[in-house]
């Protein structure tokens, strides 16, 4: 059972929340500009790494807020939470070699 | 006591360095990766193939599934491929020459609402429209094939029937991987297991005409992915983005008990599906895991869940214990059916997206696969799963019919 | 209650009426005591307004308590409780019979503020579950922390109990809880709690 940390709520089971999958994919300005391809790509299309994901969840049986983490998919381990729609913060060790550089 | 322990059998296939290059390289050591190699030696006369393997022979999924074999599926397409599949199976054991425990016992796919029972006698005429035996019991008879169920109509969701495939069942799944194996072998193909494929080589015109593997470059005039949950690591590497997403999902066998589960129970409603193995211990699945995951690990709480399931249709298991857990990869795309064919790159085919229910579909797989691969165009069964459906729309909706699972 | 002069209030149920002797029976005495009763028709009024705009003040003045801004924290009148439902979403919690006074009040503040004011009184029905034993039993079904470090008086959660989804108020450090569960849900979480009671 994942222990995720609601933006709100603190730390709840897993069971509180609902998956929403891939965080950060906008809908298309203008969907009739868009081909068939295109379309389907937004659509059904998502990122499936093996490794770091940002992805949403919502606290389904909390303050039923949507709200994005990232996690790896291998071990679980959560390196991010932020409330959706704010951009996936940089990771600490990307954040050093910008200063650095 | 190691000199009391029995002679290590014979191993039944050779274990072959990687030659420079392969007429086809399939990436992906499970049952459909060597089922394609098997049938594109046996019905293509292609034997100059490599099958890839990061981990050791039939270690992922092939390892993992709960071994039922059905083809009562809603749509034509998907009945027509499993059906296919179904087919194959009868006639596998003596082909492959193993007997891999193939057990025609049947399956019960369960209805508990009037929603269920629509689907149901809907899926039987779809299925007898089709070729595909299949039957509308009622609870009575339900009892009648399968005792132990608890038909009783006082409990939470009653049972108000059932579709029966008798030609269903499963079978021992390690085995029809070496059987495939053996075949394979014996035509040839060179099975390569600890050679993770970690890059492809492509040609100035793009195509794809290599593999990079942590056993060194090889070359390949097509590669085949066959790679379940990590197919879309590897076309990742080529800029190729693929609908399907990977996640957890758990299965679980009981400690060993006398045989008392006569066939395959599935109910959609109350969400899961059981069946007692040939050894006796109950082989229980149910749903995947709602995230995206790697980990061949998931959440005990659908551990819970289905064993609450399945105590509501089996009073009976009540003190039975769970032996072991685990989980499995599996590459769910949208609309619930596999992708097959070719792929917007040259040379590189795909065979994946089969979620929760390749194994049933292991022989029929690797048969159009390795056709399409053979003639370089998808083969007829094959061609309505191809990956342009995504595009024009032409779904094979099986959230229904696909399983308890999606 | 009254519809056109006419009383209705006789003919009203509550999820838990046909329970009331069963979950008196259930009192236990002493130092491990608890006890569980239903709080039937208490008026429950959803408010969703910006925290940070005009109509929050107005919306306080007319309640006579800030709304709560800390997540999971209740402010109390002597007439209301206020709790934090989300960051921009309140339940307000009054006797019988005060939802329309209280609505009536909430929407004169929202005035054309974006939000809302919905009467939900019949969304939830509340058990309250008290005693020195109350946490000890609460945990068999609640995997928060209900540690007084951590949980108290003046703090309320939403979160699952037995699997039920429920509000969750501390009213005092006793304790007592107030469990505010969708009348649906109402019958199988006071079996459940009157299970776990005798345990």
């Amino acid at each position: 059972m994942l222990l995720i940390a609601c933006p709100w709520c603190g730390e709840r089971d897993e069971t509180e929340y609902h998956y929403g999958g891939q965080a950060h994919v906008a809908h298309p300005a203008d969907p009739h500009a868009l081909s068939d391809a295109e379309w389907g790509a937004y659509l059904f299309v998502r990122d499936n790494p093996k490794g770091e994901f940002a992805e949403r969840w919502m606290h389904a049986a909390g303050c039923r807020r949507w709200f994005n983490v990232v996690r790896h998919t291998v071990t679980h381990d959560i390196s991010a939470v932020y409330p959706a729609g704010q951009p996936r913060p940089v990771p600490p060790s990307d954040e050093h070699s910008e200063v650095t550089a | 006591m190691p000199d009391q322990l029995p002679e290590h059998p014979d191993w039944l296939w050779r274990t072959p360095d990687p030659k420079p290059s392969y007429d086809v390289v399939v990436v992906g050591a499970g049952g459909h990766g060597l089922a394609t190699a098997y049938y594109l030696a046996r019905n293509h006369g292609i034997s100059n193939v490599a099958v890839l393997e990061r981990g050791w022979l039939a270690g992922g999924n092939m390892a993992r599934n709960t071994t039922i074999i059905r083809s009562n599926y809603l749509c034509e397409e998907s009945a027509a491929i499993y059906e296919h599949a179904l087919k194959l199976w009868e006639g596998l054991p003596e082909e492959l020459e193993y007997d891999f425990l193939f057990s025609q016992r049947g399956v019960l796919n369960l209805a508990h609402t009037l929603q269920d029972v629509r689907e149901g006698t809907r899926r039987v005429g779809a299925n007898r429209l089709g070729g595909v035996d299949a039957e509308w019991l009622d609870p009575d008879e339900v009892r009648a094939f399968c005792p132990i169920v608890n038909t009783s109509p006082d409990v939470r969701y009653p049972v108000l029937g059932a579709t029966l495939q008798p030609r269903a069942g499963i079978a021992k799944h390690d085995h029809v991987a070496w059987a495939l194996a053996r075949k394979a072998d014996e035509h040839g193909v060179d099975l390569i297991q600890n050679c993770e494929v970690t890059g492809f080589v492509r040609d100035g015109g793009g195509r794809v005409v290599g593999v990079e593997t942590t056993r060194g470059r090889i070359g390949a005039g097509r590669v085949a992915l066959a790679a379940a949950g990590h197919t879309s690591t590897l076309t990742d590497l080529l800029g190729l983005r693929l609908p399907i997403q990977s996640h957890p999902l758990q299965a679980l066998v009981s400690e060993l008990l006398e045989p008392v589960h006569p066939t395959v129970v599935m109910s959609n409603h109350v969400h899961v599906y059981v069946s007692q193995a040939h050894k006796g211990e109950l082989v229980m699945g149910a749903g995947i895991d709602s995230y995206n995951g790697y980990g061949q690990r998931g959440s005990f709480h659908q551990i819970e869940h289905q064993m609450a399931a399945a105590l509501e249709l089996f009073p009976i298991f009540a003190r039975a214990h769970v032996l072991r857990t685990w989980g499995g990869i599996v590459d769910v795309t949208p609309d619930a059916s596999p992708i097959i064919g070719l792929t917007p790159v040259e040379n590189l085919y795909l065979n994946c997206g089969w979620g929760t229910g390749g194994f049933k579909a292991t022989p029929a797989s690797g048969w159009v696969y390795a056709d399409t691969i053979a003639h370089g165009r998808p083969h007829q069964l094959a061609a309505p799963f191809a990956l342009e459906r995504f595009a024009t729309g032409a779904l094979i909706d099986e959230h229904g019919a696909a399983a308890v699972a999606h | 209650m009254t519809v056109d002069g006419f009383a209705l209030a006789h003919l009203r149920r509550s999820p838990l009426g046909h329970l009331a002797d069963r979950l008196a029976a259930a009192e236990a005495t002493g130092p491990g005591g608890v006890r569980l009763r239903e709080i039937p028709f208490l008026a429950q009024l959803n408010l969703r307004l910006d925290p940070a705009g005009p109509a929050a003040a107005r919306a306080a003045e007319a309640l006579g308590a800030p709304l709560p801004t800390l997540a999971g924290s209740v402010v109390a009148t002597a007439d209301l409780r206020v709790l934090w439902l989300g960051p921009d979403e309140w339940l307000v919690v009054g006797a019988d019979g005060a939802a329309p006074t209280i609505e009536h009040a909430l929407r004169r503040a929202l005035g054309d503020e974006p939000g809302s004011v919905v009467d939900v009184s019949a969304n939830r029905t509340t058990l309250e579950l008290s005693g020195p034993s109350a946490r000890s039993v609460l945990e068999q079904g609640c995997s928060l922390d209900l540690h007084p470090r951590a949980f108290g008086p003046g703090r309320c959660a939403q979160t699952t109990v037995a699997k039920v989804q429920l509000v969750l108020d501390q009213i005092d450090a006793e304790p007592s809880y107030r469990l505010l569960v969708r009348g649906s849900f109402a019958q199988y979480l006071a079996d459940w709690l009157l299970d776990a009671t005798g345990e």
